[in-house]
């Protein structure tokens, strides 16, 4: 199986949701959200709260009813199957562990509601607790159990059963930093392990990038765009995308004209910058340029390079974050950008006069240049 | 210190007990051996007649059985009628929720007088209720449901539902749903998950509601005294008589102490109960 990304196309996909769409009273929280799923992929639905990314995945499990749409599990329509027949596995953000229940009677659950007999269900359990590395605490109840352990047995839990797809619901966000991680690595691991399906909902970007074979970015109860995590974050098709990937800076502006160098947006109130040539923007058109912070270099005035894009900086914030410095400087019109350098580097001080510079091919357009936002 | 200060905390409710409660059933375990002579009142010597009486006496035995009886049958109907209830209160999302509750607590509003006066309206030989089901042909004859078990379970239960509604309330709102979701996805039916999930999680509110709606109903006095009459007696009303009728305070006090006993011992057995299964809730 392997890290490699798994068949996009050929395979029949795992999961199909078609336009998939719900309103609670007046308010639109799905609006026709559609997405696949290939055998043994890892498809994260990332966006802010409130986006209707937990909607999409309740729906998928059958816990919400949508309006109009249809789910598809390998090839069989299950949008009006009840949950209990769905054969999905979910692990909750609140682990949802039975409380009067060992671990083995909770990771045992499914499969005696599935009518595995005793002489089955019991080495199958202990296998699982096994590989969540939770051998030995089959006894215990939840309630005995760290943060860490209790979303191991949820795991265990809802993989026991071989469901042809797990749902995630933000199973990380009630962890701490560095159990997150670990169990960050963990997750990936068991899914390439076991080959299962996986659709994990988040709202950390860094997350969904670490996990995913494909990235589901979703605004506003709709899809903003799906691709693999280097294409949402560095060619994101909106600028939605483009603010929740990363911290970018924004600049708006019009195309003024391409030449061999790529193409040349006169940024509104004076200067220009050059970015990487694209299909599609004739000149005249409104863009906004976003700029990736840690993409933009800076150093002290006079140490430049040839970079395409270098303008003269003061810097007038300046922040230590252990791996990187956070830096916000000012150009000569007044305007700010926000730049991370690497922690090793040495600080530079506020009020150094300064040189920031990019090349064109760090220069997202994204068109439509609406009244410019500031970086977030 | 922290210790201290606690105490400090309970000092209030501990000088309230220890006056208006042990001291009292203190006094009557004396009592409750002392002969009583009619005409001439508590003489000094020491007699067990009247606890010998209570365990021995088919008629002692008749209205203790009886009282038990009425206290499980009256817990069990709370609980059969309260459950469905609370759980719609704990569950829905309408806006009338506060209205609905409220109405559950009315009747408490009500005189209890009040209330078991209007049972007898409606329970007596010509009450409405008979008429009813005489008008839909259900009985020819008039049903006896005063002066017997079924008024004062139908009565009691009527008075008692709310505390039942209301301690089962919290109960169930505090069980998460996505632990009944859960239940749901692994392969649990609507009807298998409650079972499996729902019902044991609010074990808690049931054993303190059924505790709560037992001891008051084994030692409720003016339902089953009015409800009753003066033959059909329950230990409350019994108690009463002993001590207002017949002025015989020594078997007043042994009876008022087996009821204590009894209660005591309920509430004991119950927090075994409750540290075997509620704890791992």
């Amino acid at each position: 199986m392997g890290s490699a990304s798994p068949a996009v196309s050929g395979a029949a996909p795992a999961l199909r949701v078609s336009r998939l769409r719900k309103s609670f009273g007046a308010v639109v929280a799905v609006a026709d959200v559609s997405l696949d799923a290939a055998p043994s992929e890892f498809v994260s639905l990332l966006g802010p709260s409130g986006c209707g990314k937990s909607t999409v995945l309740r729906m998928i499990a059958g816990l919400v009813e949508p309006d109009a749409g249809e789910v598809v599990l390998a090839g069989e329509d299950i949008t009006r199957v009840p949950v209990h027949r769905r054969n999905l596995g979910l692990v909750f953000q609140s682990y949802a562990l039975f409380p009067h229940m060992t671990v083995l009677e909770n990771v045992a659950f499914g499969l005696r509601r599935r009518g595995v007999g005793e002489a089955e269900r019991l080495p199958r359990v202990e296998r699982m607790l096994e590989m969540v590395r939770l051998g030995p605490l089959g006894a215990r109840y939840p309630r005995e159990l760290s943060g860490g352990q209790q979303q191991r047995v949820a795991l265990a839990r809802a993989l026991v059963t071989e469901p042809r797809v797990l749902l995630l619901d933000e199973p990380l966000s009630n962890l701490d930093a560095l159990l997150r991680d670990e169990m960050r690595v963990e997750l990936k691991r068991l899914q390439e392990r076991l080959g299962t399906t996986m659709i994990f909902v988040t709202h950390d970007q860094a997350e969904a990038l670490a996990l995913s074979d494909r990235v589901v970015v979703m605004e506003g109860g709709r899809v903003e765009q799906i691709g693999r995590p280097e294409e949402v974050y560095r060619r994101p098709a909106t600028p939605f995308v483009a603010r929740f990937l990363g911290r970018a800076n924004f600049l708006t502006g019009t195309v003024a004209g391409s030449d061999a160098g790529g193409i040349v947006v006169a940024v509104d109130g004076g200067f220009s910058v050059v970015a990487s040539p694209r299909p599609g923007l004739a000149p005249g058109s409104r863009v906004q340029a976003a700029i990736r912070q840690e993409n933009i270099r800076l150093g002290p005035a006079g140490a430049g390079s040839d970079r395409a894009n270098r303008f003269a900086a003061t810097v007038v914030f300046h922040a230590f974050a252990g791996q990187t410095h956070h830096y916000v400087v000012q150009l000569a019109d007044g305007r700010e950008l926000e730049v991370t350098a690497a922690g090793s580097a040495p600080a530079l001080a506020r009020g150094t006069r300064a040189l920031i510079e990019w090349g064109p091919e760090d220069v997202v357009l994204l068109a439509g240049g609406a009244a410019g936002e500031a970086a977030r | 210190m922290r210790g201290a200060r606690g105490w400090g905390l309970l000092l209030p409710a501990i000088l309230l007990l220890v006056l208006a409660f042990l001291l009292p059933v203190g006094l009557m375990v004396p009592t409750s051996f002392r002969p009583y002579v009619p005409l001439v009142g508590i003489t000094n010597g020491f007699t067990i007649g009247y606890y010998t009486r209570l365990v021995s006496d088919s008629y002692y035995l008749e209205i203790i059985g009886r009282t038990l009886a009425l206290g499980l049958t009256v817990t069990l109907a709370t609980l059969v009628i309260g459950y469905p209830m609370a759980f719609f209160l704990a569950r829905t999302t309408s806006r009338w929720r506060n209205w609905l509750t409220i109405l559950v607590v009315f009747p408490l509003l009500l005189n209890l007088v009040v209330r078991t006066f209007g049972w007898i309206a409606l329970l007596a030989q010509n009450g409405l209720v008979n008429q009813a089901l005489q008008a839909l042909g259900v009985v020819h004859e008039p049903v006896k449901l005063l002066f017997n078990f079924a008024g004062l379970l139908i009565a009691l239960t009527h008075i008692f539902l709310p505390f039942m509604v209301l301690v089962l309330l919290g109960p169930i709102q505090n069980i998460p749903r996505d632990v009944e979701d859960a239940a749901r996805v692994l392969g649990a039916s609507w009807g298998s998950a409650f079972l499996r999930v729902t019902l044991p999680l609010s074990a808690p509110g049931i054993l303190s509601g059924s505790i709560l709606v037992f001891v008051l109903t084994i030692s409720a006095l003016v339902t089953p005294r009015l409800l009753g009459g003066p033959t059909y007696q329950v230990m409350s009303t019994l108690i009463y008589d002993e001590f207002l009728q017949r002025l015989n305070w020594p078997a007043g006090s042994a009876e008022a102490l087996l009821l204590t006993v009894m209660v005591l011992a309920l509430v004991f057995f119950s927090g075994v109960l409750a540290r075997r299964t509620g704890a791992r809730a």
